[in-house]
């Protein structure tokens, strides 16, 4: 935003800074909510009207209280999904960014017979509900005979796969020819132009579509649920969520499962501020001038 | 391309012009098939099995986990999902008076009953809805009304929810890509609701939409004096797809807001300071710069949104159960429910015809793809 002055640029700068503040409201509200929700014991959940801070039934005032969190902690299972996702996603998105990004160069700026269908066989991989295609799947991993990890990092390729193919040839598409023109003139093979001009000029596409991915990856139940059911110690957290135990038997924990959903989306949100510098900068605005 | 090469050809007199792009070409062509093979390889592995088994199953009646036997039947599955029957209604007469009969408690004509009227082969079709059209009375019969209405059900949550996240996402991602000073924390902050966990998000949601004051929303209209009772917003018929077309909305909105901003971030400065030269106004900008440079960006957020929204499943299951169905989460039921794959594998068929079509017409209606 430009600094504009006078009292036409203060009501555009406070009107900028109300939309950001909506915009966080909407996003982060339900968020704000899993966290209050998390706070509270089951008799303060149960309260009517519901508090928008956890309050003492009796006297109403502030007493957030750390016993789903102390739960949470103490459930071995739970930091050991914490351990299962981080290596899947991690290696589901580096497996799928690799694999990706060499196809979306060959279908963004190769000339070649069968592109078209190629990028279509590729997004058809991604278009059946999970269901559908889970009793086949489960065959090939039994045929293969896969560990329940490897098999959940394979199974994942079937919606990360598509994705970062499709996402990054829309924009290796986007990228002059002239850049790879000028590079091969001065000598770099067609491979070279690819990894040392083109890939970094894709960095904030890159950044951004590992980490659609990784979320994605992260945040998959149902094949997760029934790859790891021969090999419990495989789960990932969404599957070691599903199997809290309530303290009392009858009723689901959901201070619980919300204190676990808010200590699992912190360290993604930490991993985006790393990342986000990357899609900050984005080396792009000057090279692509050709 | 052609002109570098044109050039260089003519200076060496001894291969012609044609044979050097041919070799160029096979060449380009080999380097394309080498870095194809990865993806192409991890397909041919996970995916091919999985999904020819899907296409064969849906012309049988197989049944799930079970040792009997499986028979081939054809479209018989596809048949009894999509089978409609519209028929008229006639309004039933009164034998004592030979007028046509009118219900005292409402003052409206009687009709016949759908049942009598619609087909009973080959299986039974059952009322989906009815409606009047000239003065006539028309039922639509179903052989799977849960089905058609699952579809209806799907179709409507896409288009609304894509469209809705479109625009929010656009917004969002213009806003964020301007410069101010908490850009960095904003990006992160942003992508919070999709990083939720989808299952975890829909038992919060769920608890948000409760059906008294314990929910958030019961609780908040309650205080805001908007309602006098309590809205069971998961169990009226009312409120039911809104409900998970706002849940929806606010889960994928950032994935379609960072896909935006990564098209935005990409486009060349110089050509908006051109613009800013030439006296364009920023809503100008936006309409003949922005818009169409980010078409690409648009068409594959829009392709991918619209696939998962097609195939949505979690928050419908945890959030609706047998209540309502998405497409994918009556697929769910079929399998898990009945056991009756051949017809789950049927709707996965159908549903993966849906999606191409949708990502077809998108790609023809903005004009992307054109070589």
């Amino acid at each position: 935003m430009k600094k504009s002055s006078g009292t036409f640029g203060v009501l555009k700068r406070f009107g900028f800074n109300f939309m950001i503040i909506f915009i966080l409201v909407y996003l982060l509200f339900p968020f704000y909510w899993a966290v209050n929700s998390s706070l509270k014991t089951e008799s303060q959940l149960f309260m009517t009207p519901a508090t928008a801070i956890p309050r003492d039934p009796a006297t109403l005032e502030f007493s957030p209280t750390m016993q789903n969190y102390s739960a949470v902690l103490r459930d071995g299972q739970f930091l050991r999904g914490l351990a299962n996702s981080s290596i899947v996603a991690t290696s589901t998105t580096v497996l799928a960014l690799i694999a990706g990004s060499f196809a979306a160069f060959a279908l963004g700026k190769l000339r070649f017979r069968g592109r078209r269908p190629a990028l279509y066989l590729i997004l058809a991989m991604t278009m059946f509900p999970q269901v559908t295609v889970l009793t086949g799947l489960y065959a090939v991993i039994t045929a293969l005979g896969l560990s329940a990890r490897v098999s959940m990092i394979f199974a994942y390729m079937i919606f990360t796969l598509p994705f970062t193919t499709w996402v990054l040839t829309s924009f290796f598409k986007e990228l002059p020819d002239a850049l790879m023109e000028s590079a091969q003139v001065d000598g770099a093979t067609t491979f070279q132009t690819f990894k040392s001009i083109l890939l970094p000029l894709t960095a904030p596409a890159l950044v951004t579509t590992g980490l659609l991915a990784f979320i994605a990856a992260w945040n998959e139940y149902l094949f997760a649920l029934t790859f790891t059911s021969i090999d419990p110690t495989a789960r990932t957290v969404p599957v070691a969520i599903a199997y809290f135990a309530g303290a009392v038997a009858r009723q689901e924990p959901f201070g619980e499962i919300m204190a676990a959903a808010s200590l699992v989306t912190v360290p993604l949100v930490v991993l985006v501020l790393i990342f986000q510098r990357r899609i900050v900068t984005g080396l792009t605005a000057g090279a692509v001038k050709g | 391309m052609t002109s570098n090469h044109d050039n260089a050809s003519s200076k060496s007199k001894v291969s012609s012009p044609k044979v050097k792009m041919s070799n160029l070409a096979k060449r380009e062509e080999r380097l394309a098939f080498r870095l194809l093979l990865p993806a192409l390889l991890i397909i041919a592995i996970i995916a091919f099995y999985p999904l020819a088994q899907v296409f064969y199953t849906s012309f049988t009646d197989r049944v799930f986990a079970s040792g009997q036997e499986t028979n081939f039947i054809g479209f018989d599955n596809y048949q009894q999902l999509l089978s409609v029957h519209i028929t008229t209604l006639d309004p039933v007469i009164d034998e004592a008076t030979g007028e046509i009969m009118i219900d005292p408690e409402t003052g409206q004509k009687v009709y016949e009953r759908p049942l009598d009227v619609l087909p009973r082969e080959p299986s039974r079709y059952r009322e989906f809805n009815q409606f009047s059209l000239f003065g006539n009375r028309y039922v639509v019969g179903a052989t799977d009304p849960s089905f058609i209405q699952s579809v209806s059900n799907t179709i409507t949550f896409t288009v609304v929810s894509v469209f809705l996240e479109l625009v929010l996402g656009l917004a969002i991602a213009l806003v964020v890509n301007s410069k101010f000073r908490f850009r960095g924390s904003m990006r992160a902050a942003m992508l919070v609701p999709w990083a939720v966990i989808t299952v975890v998000s829909a038992r919060m949601w769920e608890w948000m939409l409760a059906p008294s004051r314990i929910g958030m929303f019961n609780a908040l209209f309650d205080w805001m004096g908007v309602i006098d009772s309590p809205i069971a917003f998961l169990a009226s018929g009312t409120y039911q797809l809104p409900a998970m077309i706002a849940v929806d909305v606010w889960k994928t909105t950032p994935f379609m807001a960072l896909l935006l901003l990564a098209g935005l971030q990409i486009m060349p400065e110089d050509i908006f300071e051109a613009a800013e030269i030439d006296g364009a106004g920023k809503i100008r900008q936006f309409i003949t710069i922005t818009l169409p440079l980010l078409k690409p960006a648009i068409v594959v957020a829009l392709i991918f949104r619209t696939l998962d929204a097609l195939r949505v499943f979690d928050i419908f299951q945890v959030m609706l159960g047998q209540s309502q169905y998405s497409m994918a989460s009556y697929n769910y039921f079929q399998l898990i429910g009945n056991r009756n794959m051949g017809l789950a594998s049927a709707i996965g068929v159908i549903i993966f015809i849906l999606i191409f079509l949708f990502a077809i017409s998108y790609i023809k209606m903005l004009g992307v793809d054109q070589e």
